[in-house]
């Protein structure tokens, strides 16, 4: 394979990057054919890769390709990739191109794959989003936050009236749209204004999970039980992002509305009915697990919500009733019902998710709800947006979740580790 | 078509394009679609697509599917581009835009324009950064592809260039495009958006150039601080790179280059913006910092300490760089720096290592040097500031800090310096002497001394203050100026200095600066002394500058005199040596100033006068109007002194003026026989002339008889028939003729009145005859005519020349005597004197009149034989004096003490003037003993001995002994027959006139 180099030198770029995806199909045939384990391409062909697709520079000053020669490399992947019968050999390839090596070429091509993966969402190509996929489930997150961000700029925000395009993934690829969503809690975790969804994406999300709730969990109920998980790759399930987002909703976007007065209430009032259904769906969801873990013999084994998460998230939200607590003084019934809303649907979901399963956590010392309300909020009680426990609903469970004992013992010193650092943010 | 940014035609555009909006096309025919728009060539139909329908499907894909956004816009370019051709094809070879393919490319343009301008408007954020960069790009990269293009305007004349680009569709639609995401990014990242244009600016330059001329213009405020603050920055990383250990790469080029460009083109338009902009920056990095300060953003260089401290060099290194931008401020720049300005800028700049300050130091040199306007105003606020404070001396601005005062005076000299260097460098190689090498070779010009050309009165006076340093500074700088200005401003400098001086410490600056100048300038002086002649004639100095600059040039040739006497001159009195010959030159210059109506100009003019060498030649026509300028001022000299002792003032300066003047007249008199004759011819005139009899005690009398006319009355030159008739006995003249008339008065009326002369006191009037003798006998006797004679005792005043007094001789007798009829010098018998009765009564009358007269007999005596020229003054005189010794009654001669005076002065001068011998010319001396009778017998004597022996100058010889001529009486008749009635007189009254009797003895 490497030997092809010196006949691709003098090719002008695009038809030297069309002749080397010719070979290198060849190449993978081949090797599959041979059943080599574990198939895998050497590094004399990623660098070909690199030099002649990627266009790194190297020792010799690779003319870039103008953006219509890449169009025309990406028709031709397009094509590429559609032709090829062969599942594992479309993967093969696909990890070839755009699996990260760590080195210089990684950001042309993640820019390369961004386009490639926005132009086949445009065209409906279906292979290569089943690729995206699974690149999606073995990449670092913060690649796929990245991959994500340039699928929700390019069909949500810069084209408009693309967004039917993006809606159509879920049918086209239900796997793909997993992660997609998974990917999108992960960006958007609703600590600033840039990191609050779009609204039209909220809309498809939720009309997504609506008409299949089981969509969040095809990637879980699809991948083998194998801890082959990477590490810090986004979670099997978006499950733990959406319970977030429902969380956190009423307060972000209060606190949005509050900095940017002029916020229209028609959009938050659309926005607090689609996280209400969101919720309700992801509750739904929950439901379901039972019977699946139950099938597969995990009930109980397998957390699909991670503690560490869990209590990131009671760790932002107090900070949130905090915040929230100290810009209204002047307390009105509307002021209080965000706060309300917010420890309500965080009571629901962990009530739920733990009788289902999916949090698994055993009844221990603390109480963690009692730990948030009796948190950093507390010490001024009398201007608490909940200031005794005979207001809280009813039904809200007094039960005490035991989590591993360490977070616990540094919860109350609020510079809490949460594990999921977000280094990564749109807009840099 | 219209250049105006209204929004409307874009939303036009938007409103027409939204509603055409393609249905959603479905995976497989966007997949057609890029294949399409890739290939060129209708996918489904197999067709090869047109430009117009490529472009098309280019719109639908930018619109479905996001992914081909970077190659459509590509493409686009060269849709664009294509129009641009067909555009300017168009224009080349029909001039006329409208026709052909460009209009059918026309709409296509406007339908991406519209597309663009949707996108912009829904979601600013993303689009407008992509757009802006595109669009920026397209259009430098359009403008410099087809400036070469026929009709493309010169990239010098940006609006012709701009009418062009914004008539083609293309450009303009991308120019419309840029303007809406400026607009939208402006509210959050505006540096991002101006990067973009300075960096495509940079690289398209000059043929960009309308582009940012023209956003500029669409949002000055914000584009010029944007600019700058880009700049700013750019400036402060350069500035950190270059003090690294690290080159500054080539490749890199600084952005204040274009950041130059750009202000200068705005600076047409928005210059006041620009200044207003510049000043705030300067400013805000000198406010005290708020780090916290609320309104500014962060995003903002005052934020950053770093930036606020390079802003000041920034600023300067612009100016530097910009003519156009420093004019804009420097204007305005030194009204800022107050006190409290000033030591803000101390303290910043004391952070700053001592590398840069020097380079800053040098830099604000330059610039002050290169400054075309307010140079003068700087300056002043430079000397201010440097002045050290003074109890004595208070500048106009409170005294500054210490430090900041030692920084402009650092300042200031290094300002000097550099100057120095500029104007001595200036013209390497041709130093023989401005004079001739101002045409040969082009001279670099200072902008800083030219401004100062006009300013130099200003500096001069200035200069002239003596203030401490600041004195010193600026003669400094008026040395430099007047070796940039070449002759012409180091004359005028001169000519300032030497007017305004007023002291000789203040003089001795002009000294110093001729002792500087010298050496490199030739005709110096010459030249500044006819400037100032010039200066002179249009009137264009006042009196007291005028005062003082005759002043200051006598007190320079003064100062010759004193060195000549002090010692051997040498090169350092050169300069008062050629201001003289310089004076010397345009003394017929100076001569009118001596009439001048102010009496100190007039004063001074004496003064220096009289002490300015006299020119080697000089034309007839120049000394005759001296000498009756010098003559006229004279008897000015003397009303004035008179006036002036009247007035009880202090009569120094008049008695001054008075021996100024008889010394100019003295030394005039002695240049030439010319001027020797004309002066003294004119100061008898003088002397006689209505106007200064009384001067010399003398009564205006009214020798025509007619009534006087009342003072009040002002002089009618008009002329009255009826006046004329009045003045009964000129109309007809009947002198020469038997006839006599006289008018006595009107009848019924009694005899005319006398004139009520005013007189002066008679202290006065000897003084004043004192002083005219004075002068012409100095005149007289110093001439030139008698300069072989050397007086042989220095003892004895010289005599007095023969020729002079003839002139004095023939003026008199012009003057008191007009008719020449009988004019004849030897006398007739004593009975034909009856036939010039009138003519003698006149001689009489004036000599009552002006008893200076006889003073100035006396003269003509002295000077013989010019007395013989007298002889019908002395004959008229002589027979009217008889007439009246025969008819008076009175019992003696005193009884007519005018009459006796006369007859004792008449023969004393006949005898001085040796008309006489000595035994008659000592009658006078019995006179005042007689009766008129025998006075009257005596004087027939004289006159029988006259008419014997005739006043005639051929009976005189030169005796080179006494070095004067003199009468041989032995050679004429005896005169004893003369004698007798003398001594019968002598006889008759022995005893009061025996102690008279040896005066008669033959």
């Amino acid at each position: 394979m490497g030997d092809i180099r010196q006949s691709l030198l003098p090719r002008d770029v695009l038809s030297a990057a069309k002749e080397l995806l010719y070979h290198l199909d060849i190449y993978i045939c081949n090797m599959v054919q041979s059943g080599r384990q574990p198939p895998q391409v050497d590094s004399k062909t990623l660098d070909l890769i690199e030099e002649f697709i990627l266009h790194t520079p190297k020792d010799r000053n690779t003319p870039r390709m103008s953006a219509l020669q890449e169009l025309q490399l990406l028709e031709i992947m397009c094509s590429c990739f559609q032709e090829q019968s062969r599942d594992t050999v479309r993967q093969l390839m696909f990890s070839a191109l755009f699996n990260l090596q760590g080195n210089q070429a990684d950001e042309s091509r993640m820019a390369l794959l961004s386009k490639l993966v926005s132009m086949a969402v445009a065209v409906g190509r279906v292979p290569i989003l089943e690729c995206a996929a699974t690149w999606l489930q073995r990449t670092h997150r913060l690649y796929c936050v990245r991959l994500a961000q340039v699928l929700v700029d390019d069909y949500c925000s810069m084209v408009p009236g693309s967004g039917p395009t993006l809606h159509n993934i879920h049918s086209a690829s239900p796997r793909f749209c997993c992660q997609f969503i998974a990917a999108v809690t992960t960006l958007y975790d609703l600590t600033s204004e840039e990191l609050t969804p779009p609204m039209e994406l909220l809309q498809m999300i939720v009309s997504w999970i609506q008409d299949d709730p089981r969509l969040v969990l095809i990637t879980f109920l699809n991948s083998p039980l194998s801890g082959s998980q990477p590490i810090s790759s986004l979670d099997v399930t978006p499950l733990g992002g959406l319970i977030r987002w429902c969380i956190k909703a009423p307060l972000a976007y209060r606190r949005n509305k509050k900095q940017a007065n002029d916020g229209s209430s028609d959009g938050e009032l659309d926005a607090a009915r689609l996280f209400s259904a969101l919720h309700l769906s992801v509750l739904q969801v929950f439901m379901l697990l039972p019977n699946i873990l139950n099938e597969k013999g995990l009930f109980g084994r397998l957390a699909l919500l991670q503690m560490e998460s869990v209590a990131a998230l009671t760790s932002d939200l107090s900070r949130l009733l905090d915040q929230a607590d100290k810009h209204t003084h002047a307390a009105t019934s509307d002021t209080h019902a965000a706060p309300q809303l917010a420890l309500d649907r965080l009571a629901q979901a962990l009530q739920v998710a733990m009788a289902s399963g999916a949090l698994l956590c055993s009844r221990g010392t603390s109480d963690l709800l009692q730990l948030v309300l009796s948190g950093p909020v507390i010490p001024h009680a009398a201007h608490s947006p909940i200031p005794a426990h005979p207001t809280l609903p009813p039904h809200t469970p007094h039960t005490p979740l035991a989590a591993h004992p360490a977070p616990h013992a540094q919860y109350p010193a609020q510079p809490f580790m949460t594990g999921m650092p977000f280094p990564f943010r749109p807009g840099h | 078509m219209s250049v105006v940014f209204d929004g409307s035609p874009l939303k036009a555009m938007q409103s027409s394009h939204s509603h055409t909006a393609p249905a959603a096309l479905s995976a497989q025919e966007l997949s057609q679609e890029i294949k399409s728009f890739i290939s060129g060539v209708d996918a489904v139909q197999g067709r090869k697509l047109g430009v117009r329908e490529h472009a098309r499907c280019a719109v639908r894909l930018l619109r479905s599917v996001p992914a081909c956004r970077g190659a459509v816009l590509e493409h686009l370019r060269g849709v664009y581009d294509e129009h641009v051709s067909t555009f300017l094809h168009n224009l080349e070879t029909e001039g006329n835009a409208s026709s052909g393919s460009a209009s059918n490319l026309e709409d296509i343009i406007q339908e991406v324009h519209g597309v663009l301008s949707e996108f912009i408007r829904l979601n600013p954020r993303a689009w407008a950064p992509l757009v802006s960069t595109w669009a920026v790009d397209l259009l430098g990269q359009l403008s410099s592809k087809h400036a070469g293009r026929r009709v493309a305007p010169h990239s010098s004349s940006l609006n012709e260039l701009l009418q062009l680009w914004m008539s083609c569709a293309a450009t303009r639609s991308l120019m419309e495009a840029y303007s809406q995401c400026l607009a939208a990014m402006l509210a959050w990242c505006p540096d991002a958006c101006v990067d973009a244009l300075l960096d495509t600016s940079v690289k398209h330059s000059p043929h960009f150039d309308w582009v940012v001329a023209h956003i500029g213009s669409a949002f000055p405020g914000t584009i010029i601080s944007r600019v700058l603050a880009c700049g700013l920055k750019d400036f402060c990383s350069h500035g950190a790179k270059d003090q690294g250990p690290l080159v500054e790469k080539g490749n890199r080029v600084p952005k204040i280059g274009s950041v130059v460009g750009i202000l200068g083109h705005l600076a047409a338009h928005h210059s006041d913006s620009i200044r207003k902009e510049l000043l705030r920056m300067f400013q805000e990095s000198l406010a005290p910092s708020t780090p916290l300060s609320p309104s500014s953003s962060s995003t903002s260089w005052e934020a950053s300490p770093q930036l606020r401290r390079a802003a000041v060099p920034f600023l300067l290194q612009l100016a530097a760089m910009s003519p156009n931008l420093f004019g804009a401020v420097s204007s305005e720049l030194v009204e800022l720096l107050r006190p409290a300005v000033l030591l803000q800028l101390q303290a910043l700049l004391q952070g700053l290592p001592r590398e840069e300050l020097d380079n800053m130091l040098g830099l604000a040199v330059h610039l002050i040097s290169q400054s075309p306007t307010g140079g003068a105003r700087v300056l002043r606020f430079l000397a201010d500031t440097a002045t050290p404070a003074s109890v004595i001396i208070s500048g106009p601005t409170p005294s500054p800090h210490e430090g900041v005062r030692e920084g402009c005076d650092r300042l200031l000299q290094m300002l000097l310096l550099h100057l120095h260097k500029l104007v001595f460098n200036r013209s390497e190689g041709s130093e023989v002497s401005p004079f001739c090498s101002t045409s040969s070779q082009p001279q670099r010009v200072i902008p800083f001394l030219e401004e100062l050309r006009s300013h130099v009165a200003p500096l001069c006076a200035e200069t002239l203050r003596l203030e401490r340093k600041r004195h010193l500074w600026l003669h400094q700088l008026l040395c430099l100026l007047s070796v940039y200005g070449g002759p012409s401003v180091a004359t005028e400098t001169l000519c300032q200095l030497l007017t305004q001086a007023r002291n000789p410490e203040e003089l001795a600056l002009a000294w110093q600066l001729h002792a500087t100048l010298s050496s490199c300038m030739a005709g110096l002086v010459p030249a500044a002394v006819t400037h100032c002649v010039a200066q002179i004639h249009t009137h264009t100095l006042g009196r007291r500058q005028l005062r003082q600059l005759l002043l200051n040039l006598a007190a320079v040739l003064q100062s010759q005199d004193e060195e000549k006497k002090a010692a051997a001159a040498g090169a350092q009195s050169s300069m008062a040596a050629q201001i003289g010959s310089a004076v010397s030159v345009h003394l017929h210059d100076f001569g009118p100033l001596l009439l001048h109506g102010d009496p100190a100009v007039s004063h001074a003019a004496v003064r220096l006068l009289s002490c300015s060498p006299l020119p080697r030649t000089a034309s007839p026509a120049h000394l005759l109007l001296l000498s009756r300028a010098a003559v006229t001022h004279f008897f000015l000299a003397l009303r004035r002194r008179g006036e002036a002792e009247k007035a009880g003032q202090d009569a120094g300066q008049s008695s001054e003026a008075v021996s100024c003047s008889v010394l100019l007249l003295t030394r005039f008199a002695a240049y030439s026989a010319l001027t020797l004759k004309a002066i003294l011819q004119q100061l008898v005139e003088g002397a006689l002339h209505k106007g200064n009899a009384e001067l010399f005690g003398g009564q205006i009398a009214d020798m025509s008889g007619a009534p006087v006319a009342s003072p009040s009355v002002s002089p009618d030159l008009g002329a009255s028939l009826l006046d004329i008739n009045c003045r009964f006995g000129t109309t007809v003249n009947f002198s020469g003729s038997v006839w006599s008339v006289f008018h006595a008065g009107v009848i019924g009326k009694g005899l005319k009145a006398r004139t009520a002369a005013n007189l002066l006191d008679p202290s006065e009037v000897i003084q004043n005859i004192q002083t005219l003798l004075a002068v012409i006998v100095q005149c007289c006797s110093s001439s030139s005519l008698n300069g072989s004679q050397s007086p042989s005792d220095p003892e004895e005043p010289p005599p007095i020349n023969a020729e002079a007094a003839k002139v004095v001789a023939v003026t008199l007798v012009e003057n008191v005597c007009p008719d020449v009829a009988n004019g004849e010098l030897s006398w007739p018998p004593e009975e034909h004197a009856r036939t010039t009765v009138e003519r003698d009564i006149h001689i009489r009358r004036c000599f009552e009149a002006h008893p200076v007269l006889f003073h100035l007999l006396q003269v003509v005596a002295a000077g013989r034989p010019a007395l013989c020229y007298c002889s019908a003054v002395l004959r008229g005189l002589l027979a009217t004096l008889l007439s009246h010794w025969e008819g008076s009654r009175e019992a003696s001669s005193t009884d007519s003490p005018w009459h006796l005076q006369a007859s004792c002065l008449l023969v004393s001068c006949m005898g001085e003037g040796q008309l006489l011998p000595p035994v008659l010319a000592n009658v006078h001396e019995a006179f005042a003993h007689l009766t008129p009778f025998e006075v009257r017998l005596l004087l027939l004597a004289v006159w029988e001995y006259v008419r014997g022996n005739g006043p005639l100058p051929q009976k005189f010889v030169f005796s080179s002994d006494k070095g004067m001529f003199c009468r041989d009486f032995s050679r004429d008749g005896d005169v004893s027959r003369y004698v007798a009635p003398i001594h019968s007189v002598l006889h008759k009254n022995i005893d009061r006139l025996g102690h008279l009797c040896w005066r008669f003895q033959l």
